[in-house]
């Protein structure tokens, strides 16, 4: 193991939690869908990346500045979302819900070519922000501002969605309409629209983390691909259906493999699927995971 | 009722291979000779190479007569679609079709692929796009040139250059850990020793999954390191490069870019500007040189200015006819016997030489610092040449090789 | 419609297409030889999905991992063919054992998830170790190997090869889902529950279907890796999985034909599409038909001709008794 000197490690921590932030928004908005509809959704990469995109043509087209795009990419992109629902997956609800898997696979087939059409393969630059450029002094370093802004915002919205669920009355409704679907529809509340609306705010969370990575990432078409399995890694490990489970999950494996590429780096990309297995081995329901049902 | 079930079945069945059929094939030894553009026309590699490097091979063979031998020339476009068995498949394909030159190969997996089809049926490669060393290293072939540029000449020439400078003593790397970033990071600890610089400090990083490198920025920046050494390619670069700048590392730091050419600079200016890199050839850098990009230019139509790899096709393809003509054949033992030890110039190659101990081509070329978008003095006007690396110098020395040269 | 004297019938009338398939005008052989292997990475995909309801999203690992055996084995100086493809087979059985042990647990999205985790896996390991595989530049051989003395290099000789291979093979999968065990796996599709109070031990009859299907698949990707000469990070990338489920649903789940002919169009439409003007559309196309499918033609090709044909047959996964385990949705299926 290389000598690593703790202030490097603190960084390498800090870093962990951005990308855990990602993995966190990611697997929250996996997991909400999977709960509420039973759906893998496979497209979730690809609404991450129209995010992105949304943020980048805002900024190209109409000068959109990056705060307004963090509100009107989900919007947008959820608004798509919610069309998919409507026109496409509904169709599959009574099937077994792996055809819905497969529709979405083929969903992301589609739109990121149709983005690689209109984009390029080549990256589309985004800058970030002026107003969080450069660097703030940690104390033990100086770290860029604009990844404590998003290890801020990630945490600010996991908490939010995640209060909002557990306390709020529509959160009450959603959880259930999860667990006792009859029960809710004999209370006359609509659960049809509930469906809906969680499919489009699952995703609307995809788009938002998307405009969160453009400034530091390349924006290209298949920049969901490299992300959809890492989160179906952190959902399986926090728990299908857990909003708790893919926060936590997404969090700790973030800065879990931050710290395991320094320490050990041939071990980078692999250390999510490792832990993966070793849930599974030990926990199969994943941490905070629901006992399966006959999925 | 049974027979006619099971004819629908037998129908369905041997429908397939008519829903599969194609064209005839064409007979191989009178008809067309074709040159098969193996190259990447839609993905990240499309704007290096793709539809130009086409149109450049078009050119070359409208300029050459449009015929050799008394057989008209055909160029075909295959798109390789960055699979290495896809790239294999097509290229047998066409050799079998009447190819005799496959050219491009923008991809260095695919150039090996296609390196080992040519092989086996001993019909040449001359490989413009592909990087890799091990092309006239490990892989080196009797049926394959390696033209344009490979990761040696691209270390040795930049970090040489920025490394004879004072200020370029000290070098922090970023270094993506697979085979390419390992290759770029050794050819350029050889290249800057000599000149008393050395990496202060390397940074290997998870490939292909890493997008955030502030970390290893942060890092270079504490160091106080003179020079950034971006050793790696594509969207990698592009992340490193914006993330730089973020940082104001390039106002306090060289940036020495492993791997980049003219089109990532059009898609991309602000993030590539004040990078040093090397590159075999720049559309502004002489006379000829821009002669014939007026041409491309006004063929292609768009107003861009061709890639170094697009003129290499052109020279490439060239050069082959030449030698088709002197040899009097299309055969691949015969033309290889042709060109290996021949020295040649042109707008493309100067002081060039097929060498005969690898199959690696020697010119020169020139490294440069790329400009901002305030410095250019024409559209595309990206390149300040700095100096041009004779091409003893830029290549691999053949003391060097490892090629095991079985012909 | 696979079993008795029809499904002879259809399997003579492909072994026909088969042999014919090398002389049609436009079809070139390395091709040909692609689309075998593909049609028995189908097969085998089939038995799993299509019997046992399980649906692997990562039998890329089991293709390319058997692909990179065969094809380091030969670069290391290896000859033998039937050695060097017995090699890549075993790979994959213990590999599937393992991944199988792991994963056969869990049913349904768990089980997708799980073996396209694992198969990432395989992935980046493969991409490390460039010293042994080539890393991203894959690694190419020289020579197909020899069997019993005889060169295998001429394509032709290879494609008859390989369709000998495919065709028994096939009819061994044939053999296992007609079998009494074969009924199990469908009983266990059908009611898990129930074939379980009926003393069956589920679980070691999933893992045997996931090693079976496993060990298939190896076969058939060591097969293309010899053929192409050459073995690539594609092979193993979750997107060459996901192609395979595609094929196989094209076809028509369950009826281990229909996956042949899946395979045989999956693989034509790419290869040709990707040659026309179009062809950098590829990937639109290829997902505009699969959704098509998925929405409207769930059977697949094979599969809604045999519904049409014999409509007393009950094909897995069929949807005329939906299988609804959701209640939310009830009220807008």
């Amino acid at each position: 193991m290389p000598h690593v000197s703790p202030d490097y490690l603190l960084i390498q921590i800090f870093n962990g939690l951005v990308n855990g932030g990602f993995y966190a928004l990611l697997a929250l908005g996996l997991s909400i869908i999977f709960g509420m509809l039973r759906i893998v959704n496979f497209a979730h990469g690809a609404m991450y990346m129209l995010g992105a995109f949304v943020a980048y043509y805002g900024a190209e087209l109409l000068h959109l500045p990056f705060f307004a795009a963090l509100v009107v990419a989900p919007i947008l992109v959820g608004a798509f979302g919610l069309g998919l629902e409507v026109l496409l997956l509904r169709r599959l609800y009574a099937l077994d819900p792996l055809y819905n898997l497969l529709l979405t696979f083929a969903i992301v087939l589609i739109v990121e070519d149709a983005m690689r059409l209109a984009a390029g393969a080549l990256g589309s630059p985004y800058a970030t922000p002026d107003l969080l450029a450069g660097a703030t002094n940690l104390g033990f370093t100086e770290y860029p501002t604009y990844r404590l802004f998003v290890i801020v915002v990630c945490m600010i919205v996991c908490a939010a969605v995640y209060f909002g669920i557990e306390r709020s009355r529509l959160g009450a409704r959603i959880r259930a309409a999860t667990e006792k679907p009859e029960l809710t529809r004999a209370f006359g509340i609509d659960t049809s629209r509930l469906v809906s609306g969680t499919f489009a705010f699952g995703v609307a969370l995809a788009a938002f983390a998307g405009v969160l990575a453009a400034p530091n990432t390349n924006v290209t078409p298949t920049m969901g691909d490299t992300v959809i399995i890492n989160t179906f890694a952190i959902v399986v490990i926090g728990g299908l259906g857990s909003i708790l489970g893919s926060v936590v999950a997404g969090f700790a494996l973030g800065v879990i493999a931050a710290v395991g590429a320094v320490l050990y780096p041939p071990i980078a990309n692999t250390l999510i699927f490792i832990v993966m297995v070793l849930v599974i081995l030990f926990r199969p329901t994943g941490l905070f995971g629901m006992a399966e049902r006959t999925a | 009722m049974n027979t006619s079930r099971s004819l629908l079945a037998l129908a369905t069945a041997l429908s397939i291979p008519f829903a599969t059929a194609m064209p005839l094939s064409v007979a191989a030894d009178s008809g067309p000779i074709k040159i098969a553009v193996i190259t990447d026309m839609s993905g990240v590699y499309s704007g290096i190479s793709g539809q130009g490097a086409v149109e450049a091979t078009k050119m070359a063979v409208e300029d050459f007569g449009g015929s050799v031998l008394g057989r008209p020339l055909q160029v075909d476009t295959v798109d390789h679609r960055n699979n290495g068995p896809e790239a294999a498949a097509k290229a047998a394909e066409e050799y079998d079709n009447g190819a005799e030159l496959a050219v491009d190969l923008t991809n260095s997996a695919t150039a090996l692929a296609v390196g080992a089809v040519a092989k086996q049926k001993h019909k040449l490669e001359i490989v413009t796009g592909g990087a890799s060393s091990a092309l006239t290293g490990a892989n080196c072939s009797r049926y394959t040139y390696h033209y344009a540029y490979d990761s040696y000449a691209l270390a040795h020439s930049t970090g040489h250059s920025i490394a004879s400078d004072p200020n370029g003593k000290t070098w922090y790397g970023i270094v993506p850990d697979y085979a390419f970033g390992k290759a770029m990071l050794s050819d350029f600890t050889a290249a800057i020793e000599p000149e008393g610089a050395k990496f202060v400090h390397e940074d290997t990083y998870p490939f292909p999954t890493t997008t955030d490198f502030s970390s290893y920025l942060l890092a270079a920046k504490e160091s106080k390191a003179q020079v950034l050494g971006v050793l790696n390619a594509g969207a990698d670069t592009v992340n490193v490069m914006k993330q730089a700048k973020q940082f104001g590392l390039d106002k306090t730091m060289k940036l020495a870019v492993g791997l980049m050419f003219l089109s990532d600079v059009d898609a991309l200016p602000d993030v590539f500007a004040g990078s040093r890199i090397t590159d075999s050839w720049y559309w502004n850098q002489d006379k000829a040189a821009r002669d014939w990009a007026d041409r491309y230019t006004k063929r292609v139509g768009n107003g861009s200015r061709p890639t170094s790899i697009q003129a290499a096709d052109y020279s490439a393809t060239t050069q082959w006819l030449n030698a088709v003509k002197a040899v009097g054949s299309v055969d691949a033992d015969k033309v290889q016997g042709y060109l290996d030890g021949r020295k040649f110039n042109d707008f493309y190659a100067h002081n060039a030489e097929w060498r005969a101990r690898d199959h690696r081509v020697t010119h020169t070329m020139i490294v440069v610092d790329v400009l901002d978008k305030s410095q250019i003095k024409e559209p595309h006007g990206w390149y300040k040449i700095l100096e041009t690396i004779p091409a003893d110098k830029a290549f691999r020395p053949e003391s060097q090789s490892t090629c095991n040269k079985d012909w | 419609m696979i079993a008795g004297r029809r499904g002879a019938l259809v399997g003579a009338a492909l072994l026909a297409a088969g042999l014919v398939l090398p002389f049609v005008p436009g079809v070139y052989i390395v091709f040909a030889i692609d689309l075998v292997c593909f049609a028995l990475v189908a097969v085998a995909f089939d038995i799993l999905l299509g019997f046992t309801g399980l649906l692997s999203f990562g039998h890329a690992l089991f293709w390319g991992g058997a692909g990179y055996v065969v094809t380091i084995a030969i670069a290391r100086g290896a000859t033998s063919f039937p050695l060097v493809v017995l090699e890549g087979v075993a790979y994959a059985f213990v590999l599937s054992l393992a991944v199988g042990a792991l994963s056969v647990r869990r049913s349904g999205i768990y089980f997708a998830m799980i073996t396209l985790a694992i198969a990432e896996l395989q992935y980046f390991v493969a991409f490390q170790l460039t010293d042994i595989t080539g890393g991203e530049n894959g690694l190419p051989v020289a020579t197909r190997g020899t069997l019993f003395g005889l060169s295998l290099e001429n394509d032709h000789v290879y494609y008859y090869l390989v369709l000998a291979i495919a065709a028994v093979a096939t009819t061994l999968a044939i053999r296992i889902v007609t079998s009494p065990y074969g009924a199990v796996l469908a009983a266990m599709r059908e009611n898990e529950s129930r074939a379980k109070s009926l003393g069956y031990d589920i679980e070691r009859f999933k893992l045997a279907a996931f090693v079976i299907s496993g060990t298939l698949a190896g076969l058939a990707g060591a097969l293309y890796s010899v053929g192409n000469r050459l073995a690539g990070l594609d092979a193993i990338d979750w997107h060459t999985s996901g192609a395979i489920v595609m094929m196989t649903i094209l076809g028509g789940i369950g009826t281990i034909y229909g996956p042949m002919i899946g395979a045989a169009i999956f693989q034509s439409l790419d290869f040709f599409v990707s040659k026309t003007p179009i062809g950098d559309k590829t990937n639109i196309v290829m997902g505009l038909v699969f959704a098509i499918i998925i929405l409207i033609a769930r059977r697949g090709i094979v599969g809604e001709l045999m519904h049409r044909l014999r409509p007393s047959v009950v094909l897995p996964f069929d949807d005329e008794e939906p299988v609804l385990d959701n209640p939310i949705l009830e009220g807008h299926a």
